[in-house]
């Protein structure tokens, strides 16, 4: 229920703040031109997109190599995690099908190791594998119907390593 | 929504995201839009001392900040009646748009939730929207910020008494993930609507 605004307890106000009173004034950049000047920005960092692709990977192989080795690394698990799921985000923002269903994939892996799973090295190093193949020129462009058997292998070893989880966890 | 321009220019712009992909792809299009001072930020920590120490104008901050909460930050930032931050627009940004999420940012005073894959014309009209209709703010005990009222809570009984009341409607359901004109209608304020009949 909305207070009234005769009720002392409550304090309804406009606070004029400095963006409201900026921003309205004249002189902005033209809509049409800053809509046209953002979207000739997103698509250069579209042509960016392998560069930035490596050096995530990068930083998602370096913190998964931690997890192998101290797999209560709860800090490094994080980190993964976050990774992932930045390739997972940008890669459907940029429309990289194969490369978001390859992070989707493992942030699952991750998220279960998260709550006590066991680190399977061989499931992770195949979908570090499939995003080596996923970023080259070759693949990048495809779509999961053009891969069926990476696209079925990569379900299947989820399912297997939630299967394992859910057996370990008993 | 109104076809605006809104002027950025000499505006401090903070973008809080974790992600260095998304924030140049928000700082280009911020710069885009005209604007001349943009601060990026990775951590919450390094938000919280700019916010300590300089007036901000308007902050995009990404749900997945971290180490503390977007939630926490939220509060903290609108339950400190000694900072100069206190009534500054607050735009969330968010992948995750489940109705939850984007009800707890507006209970939290955030003053819209923008649905991450965002396009340089929602931004852009998501900022025109909060120039050009600022809401009230509300002050209680138990919250501050913006004025939350939205469409669909309707009429005290569900009835309205007044011959030019409207019809209130509910939104369909569209799934668990809001499109962000059903996050935009979570945000809007009932008031306008009937001052409008």
């Amino acid at each position: 229920m909305m207070p009234k605004s005769t009720d002392p307890e409550v304090r309804i106000f406009f606070a004029n703040t400095r963006f409201e009173k900026m921003a309205r004034r004249q002189g902005g950049v033209p809509r049409e031109q800053a809509l046209a000047q953002a979207q000739a920005k997103i698509d250069k960092l579209k042509s960016d997109f392998s560069s930035w692709l490596d050096r995530e990977l990068e930083e998602l192989n370096a913190a998964l190599t931690k997890v192998e080795s101290d797999s209560s690394d709860k800090s490094s698990i994080e980190r993964a995690y976050r990774s992932c799921s930045e390739l997972r985000d940008v890669g459907a923002a940029m429309g990289y099908e194969l490369v978001t269903f390859i992070a989707e994939n493992l942030c699952k892996i991750i998220a279960a190791i998260q709550t006590g799973a066991t680190y399977e090295k061989d499931i992770v190093d195949c979908h570090i594998g499939a995003f080596m193949l996923a970023r080259t020129d070759r693949y990048r462009h495809l779509s999961l119907e053009q891969v069926p058997e990476m696209a079925s292998g990569l379900r299947r070893v989820v399912e297997l390593a939630s299967k394992t989880s859910a057996r370990a966890n008993k | 929504m109104k076809t605006s321009t809104v002027n950025l220019r000499n505006l401090a712009i903070v973008i809080a995201d974790p992600s260095s992909y998304w924030r140049r792809a928000i700082y280009g299009i911020l710069r885009s839009f005209g604007a001349n001072k943009v601060l990026e930020v990775e951590h919450s920590m390094d938000l919280i001392r700019i916010l300590s120490s300089q007036k901000i104008d308007i902050l995009l901050c990404d749900t997945q900040i971290h180490p503390h909460n977007w939630l926490k930050l939220t509060h903290m930032i609108r339950r400190n009646a000694n900072n100069e931050n206190r009534t500054m627009p607050i735009l969330l940004m968010s992948s995750d748009t489940s109705e939850r999420i984007v009800k707890s940012a507006r209970d939290a005073g955030a003053n819209m939730v923008v649905a991450k894959l965002m396009s340089p014309n929602i931004l852009y009209d998501r900022l025109c929207w909060i120039a050009f209709n600022p809401r009230p703010f509300i002050d209680t005990s138990t919250y501050f910020g913006p004025d939350r009222r939205f469409k669909i809570e309707g009429y005290p009984g569900g009835v309205g008494r007044r011959k030019g009341d409207k019809v209130t409607t509910v939104a369909e359901e569209v799934g668990p993930t809001l499109a962000q004109n059903d996050i935009d209608s979570l945000f809007k304020t009932a008031a306008k609507e009937t001052n409008d009949a």
